[in-house]
């Protein structure tokens, strides 16, 4: 198996300028705070957190969706942040966006056969014959019936517009799909539907995942690695399964113990660590570790002293200075 | 006399029917819910998007605007007839006895009043006080929903709140009154999980302080697995499966419970394979004569043309026409497999 | 809030100063016009226009002229119209303001009152038979052109029903409030209500559809499931929230007014105002006090904007913090 990295990110850092228009002074804020990560051939790896964390954020600038304010993305071994348009075009190709709002995401006015061929188009894919060939391959791959190409996207429920997201973003092969939220705007049942379809186009197509998503179970579901984002930073990264189990950052660690869980009698119930406060404003952060004026464990040294992502265990890192759970 | 007012339920739906009359045709999208809500109990209706879970509890307390709705069945609160009344009899009931909470905390206050005027607004609706002592009691409510600096904050605006912030003002402006039955619409869908859990613990908490009983609507099975003693499992409108919090999620009954459960990704645990339920949800313009689940059911046969009615045992009911015990085989079979066909 | 009052006045002065320097540009600086011929009318002779081009120093550089313009206007207010020699710009615009404020004055509060009555009665009864009828008469009274329900009204009241129904309606013309406030009113009741049509039939749909809208709001619904009156939740939540949308027209509509749009019903009704001055100025092509007019007219405008966005802010607390 590969361990080829795919793409990797090194201390990428994106600031947005606000002005406030009550004291005309500006704000900088900072919504990714240095983020270093490496995404593996074949894996997925689930970013999770809450809002105003950054993913979405991130999950843009590193596809370059967004010009990043510093710090260095390689995809495939090459250096993309920085590049123009034109050059960035054949890495475009090779990693694709899906997005959460299945009705927003599709243009209204365009039959479905037209969205999916759109990047086809775009980067001269064939003839119109070769198009269409493609296209209803895609539709069939996702589960939709190819007759579906005439209709619009308001005739479709949220979970096939989801599919057709799908379809649309696999048109030109890509190695990458970047899921941010994929599946929080569907119902249950749907969701499983979606999920499950990825899944299954993620070993037939060898397809790598970066999944981004709020939902914990989700995250765990679909990924082989996990980074739990907070205000903007990796806090915790790790191996999916051995993260869940034995969370070592105390925000994860609370995060998972207040998740709504079925007591359906196969496990143990948790512990619930309800967290004082509001989920932060990224304008608002607070000195040395961003987590501490809620964290339950918090002592004098996270005041003024930023902890540092540190790989304590292999494949499991942790940004903190008294983390929980250390075997 | 004593005994009887405490076995009756605070709250009996019977049998209500809600439809619309729609361009595209008659939509049902309640078919016959009946349900009762004790005193100090929380009462958990789960169901998609479709379901009817909201547009039956709205049609409760007399919230549906639509012209072309019609509401059919009883509804009894503390054994008088609430529906049909006429509005002016129902607005004393609705905020003092009952009193609802929505999904949106962002959009649920009228941005142009203080929280402070708008809490004020509700006890002076229902009760003979003054500003002064309304306004006192406001801030009392702010301290007990957990509003850090209540006496200042009582006099800002919503938008100077956070999602979860404003969700408690919402709690504290519903339980000013102090109903016996507070409804919440997905109270915690549009929050955090941080903020969830916060929420949730609150509602616990003011529940066990007031004595008061608790319908809960969501679509999250781990919310009503951590806070409904009771379950209201619903379906195209009409309830599937009915019963204690224990039994519908450690032993369901019905086909579509378990493809609800086994669609849940878990936290605790990874699945191979998450449960799907084949198909898409029925349209309620479109409702099958028979059992609605039954175009999307592996198991169906021919008593599936007839619709079936609640029943079961120990006040745990389910609307399948299945053997109990090809039904018990059946859910063994998909908790093992994770596979529901 | 201080802070946010000043800054928009501030802004406000820049607009002004922007404004009047381009309408300087397009009197003063349109290549291929002669400035003085324009300013000086049609029948000047060689000695007027060499007085005009001294005056207006048009010789000189182009600031220099602008700030010759300036001071002419509003340091010696001494500009004066070459066509009615001698009128003085300034005291005429002054003199006719009073009348333009009188007219719009009287409609407003007419308009709104019945505008804001019509849209309540049509939202509090939507879908019953009262809701069409003034949706009808709102877009009816919008449809029909002021000049021509101005000619129509006096028609009526001056020849046709003038011996029976309308006599004691006065001829066209004003009478200053200072001088006799129940003939001032007399004079103004006619162009009043023509007026007050046009705006009512606007306002009353506007807010219509405004409080329908708000009506459907999750605000809305709490307050229903607090247990309040429709009454109460129509008129204190969706009102309030309604009424931003309707005063930020109203002020809109109020600076263009006062700034010279309701020249048609001055010039109908005979009234002394500055839409009437602009419109007599205009035939005549009287340079100077059309160029007084539009500053004016540019004036009220911004005024009215500034304090718009200034009312705004008081009645939505969501934007004083932006």
């Amino acid at each position: 198996m590969s361990e080829t990295v795919l793409l990797r990110a090194t201390d990428v850092v994106k600031n947005f300028t606000l002005r406030s228009k009550q004291s005309g002074s500006r704000i900088i804020v900072q919504a990714v705070a240095g983020v270093s990560l490496e995404v593996r051939r074949g894996e997925t790896l689930g970013i999770v957190g809450e809002s105003g964390c950054g993913k979405s954020t991130l999950a843009r600038c590193l596809v370059q969706l967004m010009p990043v304010t510093s710090g260095h993305v390689e995809f495939n071994g090459v250096e993309i942040t920085g590049l123009s348009r034109r050059q960035l075009r054949p890495h475009r190709r090779q990693m694709q966006l899906v997005f959460q709002d299945p009705y927003s995401s599709l243009n209204p006015r365009r039959r479905v056969g037209d969205i999916v061929a759109e990047p086809l188009r775009i980067n001269k894919y064939g003839d119109d014959e070769v198009v269409q060939t493609r296209v209803d391959e895609l539709l069939r791959i996702v589960g939709l019936d190819p007759a579906s190409v005439n209709r619009y996207p308001h005739e479709f429920s949220g979970g096939q517009r989801q599919r057709i997201g799908i379809a649309r973003a696999l048109a030109l092969n890509p190695s990458l799909v970047v899921a941010d939220e994929p599946v929080s705007a569907l119902d249950v049942s749907v969701q499983a539907q979606v999920l499950n379809l990825m899944a299954d186009l993620q070993s037939e197509l060898s397809l790598t995942y970066l999944f981004i998503a709020h939902d914990l179970g989700v995250v765990r579901h679909v990924s082989d690695r996990v980074g739990v984002m907070y205000l903007g930073e990796i806090v915790e990264l790790g191996d999916a399964e051995t993260l869940y189990e034995r969370p070592l950052h105390p925000y994860t660690e609370a995060l998972l113990s207040v998740v709504p869980e079925l007591d359906d009698g196969t496990h143990p119930v948790r512990e619930r660590i309800v967290l004082t406060g509001d989920v932060p404003n990224p304008s608002d952060k607070p000195s040395g570790c961003p987590f501490h004026p809620r964290c339950p464990v918090a002592q004098d040294r996270c005041t003024t002293e930023k902890p540092v992502l540190v790989e304590l265990a292999p494949g499991r890192s942790v940004a903190c200075h008294f983390p929980r759970n250390v075997a | 006399m004593s005994d009887a007012r405490v076995s009756t339920p605070l709250l009996e739906v019977e049998d209500l029917r809600v439809s619309f009359n729609t361009r595209e045709g008659l939509v049902q999208a309640v078919d016959g819910l009946s349900i009762s809500v004790g005193r100090k109990e929380v009462v958990g209706i789960v169901g998609e998007s479709g379901s009817g879970k909201s547009v039956a509890m709205y049609s409760l307390l007399g919230l549906v605007r639509d012209a072309n709705v019609s509401i059919s069945g009883h509804v009894r609160y503390e054994g008088r007839e609430i529906l049909g009344l006429p509005d002016d009899e129902m607005r004393s009931i609705r905020g003092r006895d009952v009193a609802m909470i929505f999904q949106d905390p962002m959009t649920a206050l009228t941005p142009v009043y203080t929280v402070g005027w708008q809490i004020v607004e509700q006890i002076r609706a229902h009760e003979d006080v003054t500003k002064a002592q309304a306004h006192a009691r406001a801030v009392e409510l702010l301290g007990e929903v957990g509003i850090p600096d209540p006496a200042r904050r009582v006099h800002l605006y919503p938008h100077e709140f956070s999602g979860g912030m404003r969700q408690r003002v919402v709690i504290a402006m519903a339980l000013s009154c102090h109903p016996k039955l507070l409804i919440a619409d997905e109270p915690t869908t549009a929050l955090d999980v941080t903020t969830q859990a916060q929420i949730l613990e609150l509602l616990r908490r003011l529940q066990a302080t007031y004595d008061s009983s608790i319908v809960l609507i969501t679509h999250d099975m781990g919310v009503i697995s951590e806070m409904a003693d009771r379950v209201v499992v619903m379906y195209a409108g009409r309830p599937v499966e009915v019963g204690g919090r224990r039994d519908v999620i450690r032993t369901p009954r019905h086909p579509y419970t378990w493809g609800l459960l086994g669609a849940v990704p878990r936290v605790e645990s990874k699945r191979t394979r998450l449960v799907t339920i084949p198909g898409v949800a029925v349209s309620p313009l479109d409702l099958p004569p028979g059992c609605a689940f039954a175009p999307r059911c592996a198991y169906r046969f021919e008593m599936c043309d007839q619709r079936p009615a609640l029943r079961g045992d120990d006040g745990h009911l389910d609307a399948c026409w299945l053997d109990p015990t090809r039904k018990v085989e059946i859910r063994r079979r998909v908790t093992e497999t994770g596979v529901v066909s | 809030m201080g802070l946010f009052i000043v800054r928009r006045f501030v802004a406000a002065v820049l607009v002004m100063f922007a404004i009047s320097v381009l309408v300087f540009l397009i009197f003063f600086a349109t290549p291929g016009v002669d400035p003085a011929a324009r300013i000086a009318g049609r029948s000047a002779t060689p000695q007027i226009l060499a007085q005009v081009r001294h005056a207006f120093g048009l010789d000189r550089p182009l600031p220099i002229r602008y700030l010759l313009m300036m001071d002419h206007l509003f340091i010696k207010q001494d500009l004066s119209s070459y066509v009615n020699i001698g009128d003085r710009v300034v005291p005429q615009i002054l003199n006719a303001a009073p009348v333009t404020l009188s007219l719009i004055f009287g409609a407003a509060v007419i308009w709104l009152l019945v505008g804001i009555a019509g849209g309540v009665v049509a939202a509090a009864n939507r879908g019953k038979i009262i809701d069409p009828i003034i949706t009808f008469l709102g877009i009816g009274a919008i449809s029909v052109p002021a000049y021509w329900l101005g000619e129509v009204v006096l028609y009526f009241t001056q020849s046709k029903l003038h011996s029976s129904v309308f006599s004691w309606a006065p001829g066209s013309g004003y009478v200053p409030l200072t001088q006799n406030p129940g003939e001032w009113a007399l004079h103004l009741l006619f162009p009043w209500l023509t007026l007050a049509s046009l705006y009512a039939g606007i306002y009353a749909r506007v807010l219509r559809a405004e409080l329908v809208n708000a009506l459907n709001e999750d605000y809305v619904r709490t307050a229903r499931a607090k247990g309040l009156s429709e009454r109460r939740i129509l008129m204190r939540h969706a009102l309030r929230c309604s009424l931003i949308t309707v005063v930020t027209l109203f002020g809109l509509d109020v600076g263009a007014l006062v700034g010279g749009a309701a020249l048609l019903t001055e010039v109908v009704f005979g009234l002394p105002g500055v839409g009437l001055l602009t419109f007599n100025a205009l035939e005549n092509l009287d340079l100077p006090v059309i160029m007084g007019a539009v500053l004016y007219g540019a004036f009220f405008v911004v005024l009215a904007n500034a304090v718009v966005d200034i009312a705004y802010a008081f009645l939505d607390p969501r934007v004083r913090l932006v």
